[in-house]
């Protein structure tokens, strides 16, 4: 059984509210890079930037990152290839830029911890904030969202899916019993 | 049927068919253009002193219901319009149209041409006007002679805090006069809601330990308001999420040193798109507005402009860039209109739920 927990309003009015958040705690938008994590952070990512220009007329560069080679709990092969932040084909540079990290669920911190060691390896940023659209708790690092949509304090057997229009052809998060 | 007059302060005079009470009255005249909800209009505090004309041919139709009040205390000075009707067959109908007039002393006229009429309004701005049973000269001096009050807010707020009670978040709805759907999208979302004085303190609402403030639509024009409350709201807009609405949206603007002007033509209606620049959506709500925040006045350091009407290019939403703090030049509940932009509620408790995260 799936529960729908944040409809396709809901987690527009979500990245509006971060959106503006952003802008709020970054004392504006210089010297902005938006980094989307894997697959469903760069489309919400690209959706914040979107939201950006419309607002400030203002290209931030978007960069989506991929963060496989530094994941301590997945074994993988790709252990030689170098970390990219790629924007439409050009490299994005991120030293002394104010990065938003953005990814869809925050769960152990895992994944984050790797963003960061690839961002690192990267340049030296101004400073990295962290956006995410669901924090659904159990954590096992000391690492905490700047920006989030909504808190969904889960159990650890379910599963919290989200979806996008952009290649789920729907916006939603859903709770799933396993 | 009694013969009665609508004269204007241009000299112009309307004979017309009487119905609700047979009062003589002035106020300023203005325009709505809503094609339902005219009961919504009429009890809407923001029309204090004024006469409604009504572009929509038929009025009174659907009676009078209890769900559809904006307040407890009707204020406005006349109604107008094409033709009154007294047949319903509405299923909320609790009295006819006429008797709810009558019982709140508001004169109406029927069998007027609204749309010379609002084409007059349109073309020369606002006026005074009044309703009354003869129009010779002497009618015309006394119009002429009318000062209207510009205390229109002392006028309609409550003079008394009230409790809503619920069991969310704690709002402070600080009243100038404000209609009573913002307090139903409140209730829907279970917040416990303090409406306290237009003139309030800021002590006195901190005393009320607020999770987010809310400023309310009300009448007239912002200028006329004293200086206190500006700075109550430079306060508040530091320390708690805000949503200010209408009347409230200017005094927000103006608290952050943007100007309001008058329009030429009060605009009251759900008929303009309106551009929400955040997403590039274009939605209808419900309007209903004699003042504007001026565009070019807008220190773009300080605050964001929200939303855009696309008809008349007239700001209609505003947010500040360092604190979540927001505000609407139109009606989010959507009384009378559409309801698209009622999630604004839900914008606002969600910016009360990231900063208590």
């Amino acid at each position: 059984m799936a529960k729908v927990i944040i409809d396709k309003m809901a987690m527009q009015r979500a990245l509006t509210r971060i959106t503006y958040e952003i802008i709020e705690k970054n004392k504006g938008i210089e010297d902005l890079v938006i980094v989307g994590i894997k697959t469903r952070g760069i489309y919400l990512a690209k959706r914040i930037a979107n939201r950006l220009q419309q607002l400030e007329n203002v290209e931030v560069p978007v960069g989506a990152l991929d963060i496989t080679k530094y994941r301590d709990d997945i074994e993988h092969d790709s252990a030689k290839e170098t970390p990219t932040v790629v924007a439409s084909g050009d490299r994005v540079s991120v030293e002394g830029k104010n990065v938003i990290l953005v990814d869809d669920v925050l769960y152990t911190g895992r994944t984050i911890k790797a963003a960061l060691s690839a961002i690192s390896e990267l340049g030296r940023p101004n400073s990295i904030r962290l956006a995410v659209l669901v924090d659904r708790g159990h954590r096992e690092l000391p690492i905490r969202a700047d920006f989030v949509g909504k808190n969904i304090p889960s159990a650890q057997n379910e599963k919290i899916q989200v979806s996008v229009q952009e290649i789920d052809k729907r916006d939603a998060v859903e709770i799933v019993n396993k | 049927m009694t013969k009665r007059y609508l004269i204007l302060e241009d000299g112009s005079s309307y004979p017309g068919e009487a119905f609700g009470a047979l009062a003589t009255t002035t106020g300023e005249i203005i325009i709505n253009s809503n094609m339902m909800g005219y009961q919504e209009s009429i009890t809407n505090p923001i029309y204090h002193n004024q006469i409604i004309v009504f572009t929509q041919p038929t009025i009174g139709n659907v009676g009078i219901n209890h769900k559809s009040y904006e307040s407890i205390v009707t204020s406005i000075k006349g109604v107008i319009t094409r033709e009154y009707s007294d047949t319903t067959l509405n299923h909320q109908h609790k009295q006819s149209l006429d008797t709810f007039l009558k019982q709140h002393e508001i004169p109406g006229i029927e069998g007027i041409d609204t749309r010379e009429l609002a084409h007059r309004i349109t073309k020369k701005g606002t006026m005074k006007a009044s309703i009354v049973d003869v129009d010779d000269e002497h009618a015309f001096d006394q119009l002429n002679a009318t000062v209207l009050t510009n205390q229109q807010v002392s006028q309609v707020a409550t003079p008394k805090p009230y409790p809503n009670p619920g069991n969310g978040f704690n709002i402070i709805v600080i009243d100038f006069g404000l209609k009573q759907g913002i307090l139903r999208r409140l209730d829907e979302r279970d917040c416990n809601v303090v409406v306290v004085p237009w003139d309030t303190s800021v002590e006195r609402i901190l005393s009320l330990d607020p999770d987010g403030i809310v400023i309310s639509t009300g009448p007239g024009n912002p200028a006329d308001l004293p200086k206190s409350i500006i700075k109550t709201i430079q306060s508040l807009q530091t320390q708690f999420p805000l949503l200010a609405i209408g009347l409230g949206h200017e005094l927000f603007a103006i608290a952050n040193n943007a100007k309001v002007y008058k329009l030429e033509t009060e605009h009251h209606g759900s008929n303009h798109p309106v551009r929400k620049i955040i997403t590039n959506q274009v939605i209808y709500v419900s309007q209903a507005q004699g003042y504007a925040v001026d565009y070019d006045s807008i220190d773009r350091n300080t605050l964001i402009t929200t939303y855009i009407d696309l008809y008349n290019g007239t700001v209609q939403g505003l947010r500040h860039r360092d604190y979540p703090a927001f505000s609407v030049q139109f009606s989010p509940d959507g009384e009378p209109g559409p309801t698209i932009a009622s999630d604004i509620f839900d914008e606002f408790l969600e910016n009360i739920g990231s900063q208590r995260r």
